[in-house]
């Protein structure tokens, strides 16, 4: 840094103040960058897991979810069984069953698969925003200013695979690490129902034997000239300058060089859409009187503006409403249509009717909140037209 | 190395081998172009390493002695780009200087010796055809726009090439819509052969198929693809990977077919497309004997509606669909009519200018 700075001064002034802005600008976002927590989980064989579920006949026998063999279908999903014989996806039927006479293929359910993806997504959104769905059966998270689990991105991790287990009823795999690179080599190391977590302090040792065939976008035809070169897990590609690298592979070359040490500053890309926006607060001691909890309003509005101008806007309000816990620990919403910038005057009549309903009690939370006009009715969805390969590829 | 050049001969060469230089690299030498002289022809070189493009140009004046340099690219197009029509540009190189006279003009550039200049390195190509080049942009046209950019599913952000013998085919997805164009000529291929070329290479391409008549030669090796014309030769690494079947999502058994007015669909489309959630561009198509009725809404709920007559007889259908992928392919099909043929509200649509066309487009609806 010393040596730049001593360079700027020589410099104008206008000229100068830019340039400290871009080292200031490079400095930050350094920082935020090296700080991260990504999880990257993956479902295990997703669309087979499903039907494994679903019928209890499926498992324990090689089964896959594909086209039938006499239309030219294609496996887009086996379970483990069936790998065992060979079978992989993206392979005609017609090949599988030979390699796998005993191989069961169930036609695609995409509803049911939608469905499962959605309360797994839904699990993901408990404990960050920042969810980027890579396909049906998988996504990156970013828990870097997440508060669950004590801050823990192993434990969040942890808990995830417990609960879709519990909730959805299949398993699968995380990888937990400092950037979306070595968080998705993680959720493929200890597959199925497997967690690997890469501590930044183990990142060098972990990349120096990393086989370059794992690197995402390091394909059949860069594989062989990798080979040809002698180069075969990270290490060695290690050996070569950015230059080099640029030289022998093209844009791509300074990716390599980059993923080859194990860095990779892509962002998590978020593309949820809300579905409402909430603030609470629970108190040290109960709220006796309306008057009391009337008092608190004031500061929760507040709040739930700076939430809602984090928006910018790109949601439309059609509800508020207001949460309360009584000290029965009871819990009551009450809400109303509204159109249009949110009212402090609609909380105060919600807070008048919810507090009522406790019937004398104490209230220990108090919460306010707004709905959004939900994406399905107002913008629609996309359908894919590869929804199979998504899952190949991912 | 020293000679002359009008202004008119280099600017249209220099102006496209520019296009292909990246403005920031890592390595300072791809700002650059080469120029090699060679009798008295001048071939201009640019290059991101993915890409790479020749541009050769004949000197009126017969220069002293050949020679080779390479210069900033943009800063070089800029300063053709503005000097007067009709000038001679005057090019002398001394040691690390590049000095550009015309005129009472006189610029210094900064050089770099031509031997640090990268090639694309080169395969054995392993099928080649000939083609008009008015036939080869044909096909880049009508189905370029439907590339992926930026996609994780990284060989979707090119175009597949698919050559059979007596036909070569594009194809392009993002993974939403689909474009396809076959064209009919006479290519010896003992079997089909799949490459994808990457986006840019597929636009850069594009702009150098100038004159229509005029032929291109086409080779593809393992990992690049050549194309040269008589002023250019374009050669772009291959994306290794591999693309969708595509055949699987063409659709085979649409129930309903739907013949239209291209241009009043085409219309319609725009202006209901005004009132579409500027996002997510999703309008309603509400089909029934005889017309389609074309809906769109805003989050402000503002409306619009258009009324098409369309030749249609059968149950009706109510679909919706992003209405830039249906303006897309309104806007490169040719012909009066356009025939759309759907199946249900979840299943994808296909377009096409007749069934006899040579052009076939997938758009899958949107869920509204």
């Amino acid at each position: 840094m010393g040596k730049l700075y001593g360079f700027v001064f020589y410099l104008g002034g206008v000229y100068c103040f830019y340039i400290q802005l871009i080292a200031f600008k490079m400095l930050n976002s350094a920082t935020e960058t090296s700080l991260r927590k990504i999880i990257h989980c993956d479902c295990d064989c997703f669309f087979a897991a499903i039907e494994m579920r679903d019928d209890p006949l499926l498992r324990g026998r090689p089964m896959a979810v594909g086209g039938s063999s006499d239309k030219r279908g294609v496996i887009s999903t086996c379970n483990y069984e069936a790998r065992a014989y060979g079978v992989h996806s993206a392979m005609a039927t017609a090949h599988a069953k030979k390699l796998c006479p005993d191989l069961l293929v169930v036609p695609h359910n995409m509803a049911k698969y939608r469905l499962a993806a959605q309360q797994i997504r839904d699990i993901f959104y408990d404990y960050t925003d920042a969810v980027e769905p890579v396909s049906l059966d998988e996504a990156y998270l970013d828990v870097s200013a997440s508060s669950a689990c004590q801050g823990s991105a192993t434990l969040i991790a942890k808990e995830i695979m417990a609960r879709v287990h519990a909730e959805v009823g299949i398993t699968l795999s995380a990888g937990v690490a400092g950037n979306k690179f070595l968080a998705k080599i993680g959720s493929d190391w200890n597959k199925p129902n497997g967690l690997c977590v890469i501590l930044p302090q183990q990142v060098a040792d972990f990349v120096v034997e990393l086989p370059v065939a794992k690197i995402n976008g390091v394909g059949k035809v860069t594989a062989e000239k990798l080979q040809r070169l002698g180069v075969q897990r990270c290490g060695d590609l290690q050996a070569y300058t950015v230059f080099e690298l640029v030289e022998l592979f093209g844009a791509f070359g300074q990716r390599l060089y980059k993923l080859c040490r194990g860095e990779d500053d892509r962002p998590v890309k978020v593309s949820r859409q809300r579905k409402s926006l909430s603030v609470e607060h629970t108190y040290p001691e109960d709220k006796d009187s309306l008057s009391q909890c009337l008092q608190q309003l004031p500061a929760l509005f507040a709040q739930l503006n700076q939430r809602l101008e984090g928006l910018e806007g790109s949601y439309l309000v059609t509800k508020q409403f207001v949460k309360f816990k009584f000290s029965d620990f009871q819990t009551t919403t009450v809400e109303c249509v509204v159109a249009g910038s949110i009212r402090l005057s609609v909380y105060h009549d919600l807070f008048q009717q919810a507090f009522e309903r406790g019937a004398g009690l104490g209230v220990r939370l108090l919460g306010l909140g707004v709905r959004f006009q939900v994406s399905h009715d107002s913008y629609g969805e996309q359908l894919p037209l590869f929804p199979y390969d998504l899952t190949l590829h991912g | 190395m020293k000679f002359v050049i009008s202004r008119d001969a280099l600017l249209k060469p220099l102006n496209l081998v520019a296009g292909v230089v990246e403005r920031r690299h890592t390595l300072p030498i791809l700002s650059n172009v080469m120029l090699v002289l060679e009798g008295n022809q001048l071939s201009i070189t640019g290059t991101d390493l993915e890409v790479e493009l020749v541009g050769r140009v004949a000197l009126e004046q017969m220069p002293a002695a050949g020679g080779e340099i390479t210069v900033p690219a943009r800063k070089l197009a800029d300063i053709c780009k503005s000097l007067p029509d009709g000038s001679d540009i005057e090019f002398t190189v001394a040691d690390d200087r590049v000095t550009v006279r015309a005129g009472r003009s006189r610029f210094s550039l900064s050089a770099i010796a031509a031997a640090d200049f990268p090639n694309v390195e080169q395969s054995p190509g392993s099928q080649q055809f000939v083609v008009k080049q008015g036939d080869l942009k044909r096909l880049i046209d009508r189905t370029s726009f439907a590339m992926a950019q930026q996609d994780v599913r990284y060989y979707l952000n090119g175009m597949l090439w698919e050559v059979n013998a007596g036909h070569l085919r594009m194809v392009a997805t993002d993974g939403h819509r689909l474009a396809m164009c076959t064209l009919e000529a006479p290519i010896d291929a003992a079997e089909q052969m799949q490459v994808i070329l990457p986006r840019k290479g597929v636009i850069e391409l594009s702009r150098l198929l100038i004159n229509e008549d005029q032929e291109v030669e086409v080779v593809i090796g393992s990992n690049h693809i050549r194309a040269t014309t008589a002023d250019f030769t374009f050669t772009s690494k291959l994306v290794d990977g591999k693309f969708p079947d595509y055949d699987r999502v063409l659709p085979k058994q649409s129930t309903k077919a739907i013949f239209g007015s291209r241009d009043d669909l085409r219309q319609a489309f725009s202006r209901t497309a005004i009132l579409s959630n500027e996002k997510y561009r999703g309008v309603r198509l509400l089909l029934s004997d005889g017309s389609l009725k074309i809906i769109a809404n805003n989050p402000e709920q503002e409306e619009a509606e258009e009324i098409v007559n369309v030749d249609y007889a059968g149950e009706a259908l109510e679909i919706g669909f992003n209405v830039s992928y249906l303006l897309d392919v309104l806007a490169v099909l040719s012909g009066d009519t356009v025939k759309l043929s759907l199946s249900d509200a979840n299943s994808s649509a296909l377009l096409e200018e007749s069934e006899q066309g040579d052009s076939r487009y997938v758009v899958m609806p949107m869920r509204l």
